[in-house]
């Protein structure tokens, strides 16, 4: 049996080298062998590799630092507080809302209960009232602003933003 | 109407005249509104939050929002004092939160109490239909209705997937909560009491103190509400309670009530009686302790083993020695032995007269 050639300790390791042409045997120890940089620890703890994982992946910039653009959360706040900023946080952040949601509602994932009445089909904008009017024109703007910031029309959006922060204003 | 009506006068849902009073103390069903285009509370800044404030009071006072010929008063938070907050959160129309709360917000209530609808609490709106007894189908059927009236001037945050939207996803969808006010005294006795919070466990449903979350069962108080709110109609959720819930929980309370009268009787009557007896001598009373007493009291009076009293004026007694009641009937403040005298000298008018 070889011994470890620094330690005396039996030798676990055991390479052959090549240098200027000519072989050489060495042999040590495992803790030796990891000293001489021969072998790196096998025994990453799983629970680290995890985090590293979760931590890589939380660092995604879709996740940690996606901000509402109405209301201005991030899914780190919602999760200190448990409570959303605003009604598009739940298109926002659908897929991580997801998991919390169904276990919230024990399963429960769509709504089946009474609609709205501006979703129901056919419901027209009740006319002659000025606040409703004054909703539901917020409300087309904020769609065509979404669709002007996915076409990064960003001169387009930045007037949409500015049209909608003046209706959302005092009155 | 103003708050001093409100403290000299017993609200419908203590009124003793709804089915299974007995047990059933109140049905409130609850629905949680936000206004679309808006933020939701914890992201409304200051004029957000006064715009807000103003656009759902004005709705709430106009006649037709109210339903049914009810006239509806509006009580501005910010211009209310702590003991008429606290007064509110005794008479069951407000959170503890909303009392606590900062900024502007309020509540409409209507004068006979059946109807509020807080303001700018965790969600713009917290509509809240209250009836005595078990009357759960009546109280959706107004809250529905009410809830039909404001949708006719106010857009709310609504998804197609997720439905009503609000700022806790535990309330998403139909923003409905259910809750029934029960007093369980026989079960608290027998020892059953477990065995029934097992079982409401085992269907997702939430048990509750007195005055709801994290308040403990004080004078044998229990409030059963719906924990799931997405995934279920309406329908289906009133369903359950009203046909399958509550009735379970009523014949078990039943049970246990038959049991101490047939099998116990002197241990049901000596509890009564001690109840009677502090509640008649005590010259030192807190609102727990009365509370305590009160309970067994009122069981004593629905088993008709005593006479001399009614339920109205039991349930009333359990509003009126609450601190912030106590001290406006008494029209002073009073801290410490003080209230705890006049708490005990206030019972002992009302209960000095009845016979075992």
């Amino acid at each position: 049996m070889h011994l470890c050639e620094r330690c005396n300790k039996p030798a676990t390791v055991h390479l052959t080298e090549i240098s200027g042409g000519k072989p050489h045997e060495v042999h040590l120890c495992d803790a030796c062998a990891q000293e001489a940089g021969y072998i790196q620890q096998s025994h990453v703890p799983i629970n680290e590799l995890l985090n590293q994982f979760l931590k890589s992946h939380a660092q995604m910039p879709d996740v940690q630092t996606q901000r509402c653009p109405d209301c201005g959360l991030t899914w780190q706040e919602f999760k200190d507080t448990g409570l959303l900023g605003c009604g598009r946080d739940y298109d926002l952040f659908e897929k991580q809302l997801q998991g919390v949601i169904e276990r919230a509602q024990h399963g429960g994932t769509h709504h089946t209960g009474k609609t709205s009445a501006s979703s129901a089909p056919g419901a027209a904008p009740a006319a002659e009232d000025p606040v409703k009017l004054r909703q539901a024109e917020i409300k087309r703007l904020k769609k065509e602003l979404d669709i002007a910031v996915k076409e990064e029309s960003y001169e387009t959006a930045a007037r949409i933003r500015d049209q909608i922060k003046s209706m959302e204003g005092p009155s | 109407m103003t708050l001093d009506n409100l403290t000299s006068q017993n609200g419908e849902w203590l009124s003793g005249s709804g089915p299974q009073q007995d047990i059933v103390i109140s049905s409130r069903v609850r629905l949680a509104r936000n206004v679309a285009s808006y933020p939701f509370m914890s992201k409304a800044n200051r004029l957000q939050r006064t715009e807000l404030h103003r656009l759902v009071r004005e709705n709430l006072l106009q006649a037709p929002s109210t339903g049914a010929g009810r006239t509806v008063f509006y009580v501005d938070m910010e211009k209310t004092d702590e003991i008429d907050r606290q007064l509110l959160v005794e008479r069951h129309l407000i959170s503890k939160q909303h009392a606590a709360g900062e900024g502007a917000r309020g509540v409409a209530i209507s004068n006979d109490e059946a109807l509020a609808v807080m303001v700018n609490e965790e969600d713009h709106l917290r509509m809240q239909i209250l009836r005595s007894g078990l009357q759960l189908r009546e109280a959706w059927q107004e809250a529905d209705k009410l809830d039909d009236l404001l949708q006719q001037h106010l857009d709310f945050a609504f998804s197609q997937r997720f439905g009503f939207l609000t700022a806790c996803p535990t309330n998403v969808g139909t923003g409905l909560r259910v809750s029934v006010m029960l007093h369980l005294p026989a079960l608290k006795l027998t020892g059953d009491i477990e065995k029934v919070f097992r079982a409401a466990k085992d269907m997702h449903l939430a048990v509750r103190g007195l005055y709801g979350e994290g308040t403990e069962a004080i004078g044998d108080f229990y409030q059963v509400s719906n924990q799931t709110t997405l995934g279920r109609s309406e329908e289906e959720i009133l369903a359950e309670f009203n046909d399958v819930i509550i009735p379970r929980i009523i014949q078990a309370e039943l049970a246990a009530r038959q049991i101490l009268e047939n099998e116990r009787p002197l241990a049901l009557d000596d509890r009564i009686g001690r109840a009677i007896g502090v509640l008649k001598y005590a010259r030192l009373l807190s609102s727990e302790e009365t509370l305590y007493f009160l309970s067994h009291l009122r069981l004593g009076v629905v088993m008709k083993r005593v006479t001399g009293l009614d339920l109205p004026t039991i349930n009333s007694l359990f509003l009126q020695t609450q601190p912030a009641h106590l001290q406006r009937l008494l029209g002073k403040q009073l801290e410490g032995d003080a209230r705890k005298s006049a708490r005990a000298e206030f019972v002992r008018n009302k209960v000095g007269k009845n016979n075992l």
